[in-house]
C-alpha cells in the first residue's frame, strides 16, 4: 500500500518534472536566466578576481554558477503556483487527488535541474575564453555536494512558491531578493565581509551552505568535515523546509478556497 | 507658434500619460523594490565583491560605477515599458492612427523616465555615502548633477530604441535584461575600461553610459566640469543619435505596418 503511494507520488513528480523542462527549454526569460545573466557575472566576477590567485577561476565559475541557481529557482520556482493560476489550471491542479506540494516539488526539481546548467555554462566560458585553469580538488565531494545542493534547493522553492501566491506584495519584491541572497549565501565573496548580525541570516539559508560545500569541495577551502557539515545543515534545512511549506500550502489552498481566489485573472 | 505650443503639449501630456498607464513598477511596493532596493543590493552587492577582489580602497571605484549604472533602470526597462506598453495595451493603433507630432509623441515617452533615472542616480549615490562614505567633499554639484542628467539622457536613447523593438518582438524582457546585464561589464561600471580588450572598448565607448561614469568619477575625484566637457558631450551626442535611431524606427514600424495593413498584429 505504502509501496503504491510512493510509486504514485513519484509519478506526479516525475510527470510535473517533465512539463516543466519542456515548457522551460524554449522560454527565452529562463534561457537568459540560466545561461546570459550567469555568464555575464561569470565575465565580471572572472576579470575582478583575476588580480587573485588563480584558484580564482573555479571560485568565479561555481559562485556564477550558484547565481543562475538562485536567480532560476527565485523567478521560476516562486512563480510556479502563480504561473498555474495566471494560466488557469490551479483550479484543476487543486482539485486532483494528488497534493499540490508534489507537482510544485516536481516542478522545483525541474527548475533547479535545469539550471544547473548556469555552472556548465560558466565552467566552459571560463575554459574557452579566459583559458583559465579549472581544477576540482575534490570531485567526489563536489559531485555529491550538487546533488545535496539540488534537494536543499528545491525544498527551498517549496516555500517560496506559496509565500509568492498568498502574498502578491511580497511577488512584488522580487526583483529585489536576487542580489542579498548572492551575498548572503557567499556565492561570490564571504559572508565575513557583511555585518555580523547578517550572519544569523545566512545560516537559516540553504543556499549559504551549499555555496559552503560546493565551495569548499572544488576550490579546497575547506575540509571534509566541513563539507559534511554542510551536507547535514543542507538535509536538515530541505526537511525543515518541507514541513513549513507543507503547513503554507494548508494555508494558502484553505485562503484560496476561502476567498474563492483559486482562479484570478 | 500655436503647432509649437501644441507640440510641447503633446510631449509633456503624452509623457506624463505614458508614466502612469504604462510603467508597470508604479506601485508602491514594486517601485520600492525596483528602483531602490534594487539599486541598493547591486552597489552593495558589486561593492563588496569589488573591494574582495580589489581592496578596500577601491570602494569608491565601483560605487560610482554602479550608482550612475543604476540609470538604466528607468532608461531601459521604464522606457520601454512606456513604448512597447501601447502595443500590449491595444493602443498602437489608435496612436498611429492620430495626426500627432511623432517625435514628440515617442521622445515624451522617455521624459519622466530621465527624472525617474536622475533621482535613482542620486539615490545610489547617496548610499554610497551612508553605507561606505563615499567622499563628495571635492564634487562640484552642479557638474555632477548635469552629468547625472546628460548620462540618463543618453540610457533613455537607448531605451527609446529598445522600445522600439518590443512594439515587434516579443522577446522584450529577453532584450531589456540582457542589454541591462551588458552594461555592467561594458560600461566600466565594475572593470576599468583600460583592462578590457580593445574590441570589447570600441564598443563600451558606442555604448550610453560608459562616459558618463568616467566623468562621475572624475568629478567626484575633484576634476571640474570643463575637464569632463567632452566626455559630458559625447554622452549627449550619443544619447540623441540612439534617439534619432530609435525614432527612424519607430517611424518605419508605422510606415511598414500601415502599407502591410499589419497595425492589428502589434
Amino acid at each position: 500500500m505504502m509501496a503504491q503511494s510512493i510509486r504514485k507520488n513519484l509519478r506526479v513528480i516525475s510527470s510535473a518534472f517533465e512539463v516543466t523542462l519542456r515548457t522551460n527549454i524554449v522560454d527565452s526569460f529562463v534561457l537568459f536566466t540560466i545561461l546570459l545573466q550567469p555568464l555575464v557575472i561569470a565575465v565580471l566576477a572572472m576579470w575582478m578576481l583575476s588580480g587573485r590567485d588563480t584558484s580564482n577561476a573555479i571560485y568565479a565559475v561555481v559562485g556564477s554558477g550558484m547565481t543562475g541557481l538562485w536567480s532560476t529557482l527565485l523567478f521560476m520556482g516562486g512563480n510556479s503556483i502563480n504561473w498555474e493560476r495566471w494560466t488557469g489550471t490551479l483550479e484543476l491542479l487543486v482539485g486532483q487527488p494528488s497534493h499540490l506540494s508534489l507537482i510544485v516539488f516536481g516542478k522545483n526539481l525541474g527548475v533547479v535541474l535545469q539550471s544547473l546548467g548556469s555552472m556548465l555554462a560558466s565552467y566552459l566560458l571560463a575554459a574557452v575564453l579566459f583559458r583559465a585553469p579549472l581544477h576540482v580538488e575534490h570531485p567526489a565531494l563536489f559531485a555529491v555536494s550538487l546533488v545535496f545542493t539540488v534537494f536543499a534547493f528545491v525544498c527551498f522553492g517549496l516555500v517560496i512558491a506559496p509565500i509568492f501566491l498568498m502574498n502578491p506584495q511580497v511577488q512584488h519584491w522580487q526583483n529585489a531578493m536576487e542580489f542579498p541572497v548572492y551575498m548572503l549565501s557567499g556565492f561570490l565573496f564571504p559572508i565575513a565581509l557583511l555585518p555580523g548580525w547578517t550572519t544569523p541570516l545566512s545560516y537559516v539559508l540553504a543556499p549559504y551552505w551549499a555555496a559552503r560545500a560546493l565551495h569548499g569541495s572544488s576550490s579546497g577551502g575547506a575540509s571534509q568535515q566541513e563539507v559534511l557539515i554542510a551536507w547535514g545543515m543542507m538535509v536538515a534545512l530541505g526537511v525543515a523546509y518541507m514541513f513549513l511549506s507543507r503547513w503554507l500550502m494548508g494555508v494558502m489552498l484553505h485562503k484560496a478556497r476561502a476567498d474563492a481566489t483559486l482562479r484570478m485573472e | 507658434m500655436s503647432r509649437l505650443w501644441l507640440n510641447l503639449r503633446l510631449f509633456l501630456r503624452g509623457a506624463l500619460l505614458s508614466y502612469i498607464a504604462l510603467f508597470a513598477w508604479l506601485r508602491p511596493a514594486t517601485y520600492a523594490a525596483s528602483k531602490v532596493v534594487m539599486p541598493l543590493a547591486q552597489i552593495l552587492f558589486f561593492t563588496l565583491l569589488g573591494t574582495f577582489a580589489t581592496g578596500q580602497a577601491n570602494a569608491h571605484f565601483y560605487i560610482i560605477g554602479n550608482a550612475i549604472q543604476i540609470a538604466a533602470v528607468s532608461g531601459i526597462y521604464g522606457v520601454t515599458m512606456s513604448v512597447g506598453g501601447d502595443r500590449w495595451a491595444g493602443t498602437l493603433p489608435y496612436l498611429l492612427g492620430t495626426p500627432a507630432n511623432r517625435l514628440a509623441m515617442f521622445s515624451g515617452r522617455a521624459f519622466f523616465h530621465v527624472i525617474d533615472g536622475v533621482i535613482g542616480v542620486v539615490v545610489g549615490l547617496g548610499w554610497g555615502v551612508v553605507l561606505f562614505g563615499l567622499d563628495l567633499s571635492r564634487t562640484d554639484p552642479l557638474a555632477l548633477a548635469l552629468a547625472i542628467l546628460i548620462t540618463t539622457f543618453s540610457t533613455s536613447g537607448l531605451g527609446l530604441l529598445l522600445g522600439c523593438i518590443s512594439l515587434v518582438s516579443l522577446e522584450t524582457m529577453f532584450i531589456n535584461n540582457t542589454a541591462y546585464f551588458l552594461l555592467l561589464i561594458f560600461s566600466g561600471a565594475n572593470i576599468p575600461l583600460a583592462q578590457l580588450p580593445g574590441w570589447m572598448r570600441e564598443i563600451s565607448w558606442a555604448l550610453p553610459l560608459t562616459r558618463g561614469i568616467a566623468a562621475a568619477r572624475a568629478l567626484i575625484d575633484g576634476q571640474g566640469l570643463h575637464e569632463v566637457a567632452p566626455l559630458l558631450a559625447g554622452e549627449a551626442l550619443l544619447g540623441l543619435v540612439y534617439l534619432l535611431v530609435g525614432y527612424s524606427l519607430f517611424r518605419w514600424f508605422e510606415y511598414q505596418a500601415k502599407r502591410r495593413g499589419t497595425l492589428e498584429a502589434f
